[in-house]
């Protein structure tokens, strides 16, 4: 596609240009949905083979079981309705870990590039809280943090952080020395170079670390959950699997896993859609 | 709830691994155990808490080999705290430690196929902890406005269980996520933690803060605790084996509870070795679990790990005020130890 869009523009620049976008983005989404689909198609194979092969129907519940106690059973509407209450509170919690996270990252990487003082002095700790299972660190964050919304900003945020750092200044970085030099003959300072070149030209990896940190974000606002709220699906699980009521821990995993994947793909159609606004090189860097 | 019959989908690959292991259990097994108690191949036995003095007996029935008397060829003892019930019924346990609370809550709620078939506590040890110089929730309307630590799963279950024999609203009480360690209480964090008040009652006791106590069994709560359950299949199909069990565990907590210090020292310095524990604080819980908790007159006069009707009424009685609607035998089954302690009556002494 690559070379689709290449061969486009050496014909006739004009054309590309409007023609390319809108092929390109039609194309991005087009893809991005389809994989998402062969995604659960294969997930669902992959369950089903699973739960035949364990044959414990105690414990293996398999997608009818699920459907059925979310959709088919006499019990479906209560059950659907304590679910999106657990998912409602778990999204609010993804969201203040996600904007958490990538506030966090976008200012340091800001502060990394302008100076490798605080490069040296962030990224260790930036890689500690990476290296530290986050459940070893949770009770000394919930000691300093207590048990509600700062827990969940930090803990989630954690999770965003690291990746989102390391892609952002990824992107930063891959300015090359002559536009930088270019900024700076005409009277520009560092700061400018970042504002009027390097953010632009980030573009794609900032929004290739939005699309990796919606799961990281649900994944740390689950773990927050389990840890230090008792809210959401992150304690649901937990508890419900201490219970034994094992169909509703599957159902949770499922739906926590199909929103994950869902979000996931808004943010890459999103993401599509934003780059090819930018120049159909823009989501290549 | 509903559950779909054991499905016809599945299985070649299923069918040829059990019949290997079959095959192989069949090869490897039969120069083990005693002659007249069979064969039973390996035992996993899911513990409902870390290897402390709470399983004296269970260490006494290794370490002394009635496990392998009873015809077992290897024994696996697993540390807890889990999910006791679903790793009876995955398989991998053949027995586990629970409580009827917990079971019955899961029987009513998931038609789990499980029994309990004997207890080692006649009393149950939970309790609400709290410190004097803190929440000091001494009464059930104490736990009105309170911060109450609660693990989640079946704890959440005995938790919601006091509440609603006690009927206070659980808006009433805010209720904690927390591990087993009672730090969340020491530090203030929650005014209440709900433990054993054979365990962590002692270990915060012996930090030097005075503690209070409010146990389930005072407050509308009594069942009976650390009781062996089982899945209805193995009760069915392999009651020899089962029976084997009881009597391993029975000789186990006899030696148990005439060797108070043996037992903790057994926890201390063999099985629970990696977990620091005090030998102190390991007897004396050994002591109040067999004075208190375990020979009471009714098992003195009948045998341990027997349940008596009276027991069983007031174990149904306790579900009911729990909401927990179901029928003694939906969640007891004593059969195999009744028919255990006929053919070999010399376990009662």
């Amino acid at each position: 596609m690559d070379q689709l869009v290449r061969v486009d523009d050496r014909r006739s620049v004009a054309r590309a240009v409007a023609m390319g976008r809108i092929r390109n983005v039609g194309w991005g989404v087009t893809r991005t949905l389809l994989s998402g689909v062969s995604v659960m198609a294969i997930t669902l194979l992959l369950w089903v083979a699973w739960v035949a092969w364990v044959d414990n129907d105690f414990i293996a519940k398999g997608p009818s079981d699920v459907w059925e106690y979310l959709v088919g059973d006499d019990d479906a509407i209560a059950n659907r309705a304590e679910v999106v209450d657990l998912l409602g509170r778990t999204l609010i919690d993804s969201g203040i870990g996600f904007v958490a996270g990538m506030a966090a990252a976008l200012v340091l990487a800001g502060l990394i590039v302008l100076s490798k003082g605080v490069e040296a002095a962030v990224m260790p700790v930036a890689m500690i809280l990476r290296a530290v299972p986050l459940i070893a660190m949770a009770p000394v964050i919930i000691l300093i943090f207590g048990r509600g919304f700062s827990s969940v900003a930090v803990i989630s945020g954690i999770v965003v952080l690291f990746p989102a750092l390391v892609t952002i200044v990824f992107g930063l970085r891959a300015v090359s020395q002559q536009m930088r030099d270019l900024v700076h003959v005409y009277g520009g300072s560092d700061w400018d170079a970042l504002r009027k070149v390097a953010f632009p030209s980030a573009l794609p990896s900032l929004f290739a670390a939005i699309r990796i940190s919606v799961p990281g974000a649900i994944t740390g606002a689950l773990i927050a959950e389990w840890l230090a709220t008792g809210q959401g699906i992150g304690y649901g699980v937990v508890s419900a699997a201490g219970r034994s009521q094992n169909t509703k821990v599957w159902a949770l995993v499922v739906v926590i896993t199909v929103v994950s994947l869902v979000l996931y793909t808004v943010a890459q159609v999103v993401e599509s859609f934003v780059l090819s606004r930018f120049g159909s090189e823009a989501g290549r860097a | 709830m509903k559950y779909s019959p054991r499905s016809t989908r599945m299985r070649v690959a299923t069918v040829l691994a059990a019949a290997g292991l079959v095959l192989a259990a069949c090869g490897s097994d039969s120069d083990e155990g005693s002659g007249d108690s069979g064969d039973f191949g390996e035992l996993t036995v899911q513990l409902s808490w870390i290897k402390n003095a709470e399983f004296a007996g269970e260490f006494f029935a290794d370490s002394k080999g009635y496990y392998s008397d009873a015809g077992f060829s290897s024994v696996t003892l697993n540390a807890g705290p889990g999910a006791t019930e679903n790793l009876v019924l995955s398989g991998n346990a053949d027995f586990g430690l629970t409580n009827a609370v917990t079971v019955g809550q899961i029987v009513a709620e998931e038609d789990a196929p499980l029994k309990i078939i004997g207890t080692t506590y006649q009393k149950n040890p939970f309790t609400i902890l709290s410190l004097e110089s803190g929440g000091n929730i001494a009464t059930v309307d104490d736990l009105k406005g309170k911060r109450i630590g609660v693990q989640a799963g079946g704890n959440e279950v005995l938790f919601d269980a006091l509440l609603a024999a006690n009927d206070i609203d659980p808006s009433e009480v805010t209720k904690v996520p927390v591990e087993y360690d009672p730090a969340p209480l020491v530090n203030g964090e929650v005014d209440g933690f709900l433990a054993y008040v054979t365990n962590e009652s002692i270990i915060v006791e012996a930090q030097g803060l005075p503690v209070t106590n409010l146990l389930f069994a005072d407050n509308g709560l009594p069942f009976v605790a650390e009781s062996i359950v089982t899945t209805d299949e193995m009760i069915e199909n392999e009651p020899e084996k089962v029976k084997a069990f009881l009597e391993a565990e029975i000789l186990g907590w006899k030696d148990a509870c005439s060797d108070i210090e043996g037992g903790a020292a057994l926890a201390v310095d063999e099985y629970g070795k990696d977990l620091g524990l005090e030998l102190d604080k390991e007897i004396q819980q050994a002591t109040i679990q067999c004075e208190e908790l375990i020979l009471t007159d009714e098992v003195t006069a009948n045998g341990l790990f027997t349940i008596s009707d009276d027991l069983i009424d007031q174990n149904m009685a306790t579900l009911a005020a729990a909401g927990i609607e179901l029928e003694a035998d939906d969640i007891f089954d004593l059969s195999l130890l009744t028919e255990l302690y006929k053919d070999k009556p010399e376990l009662k002494d």
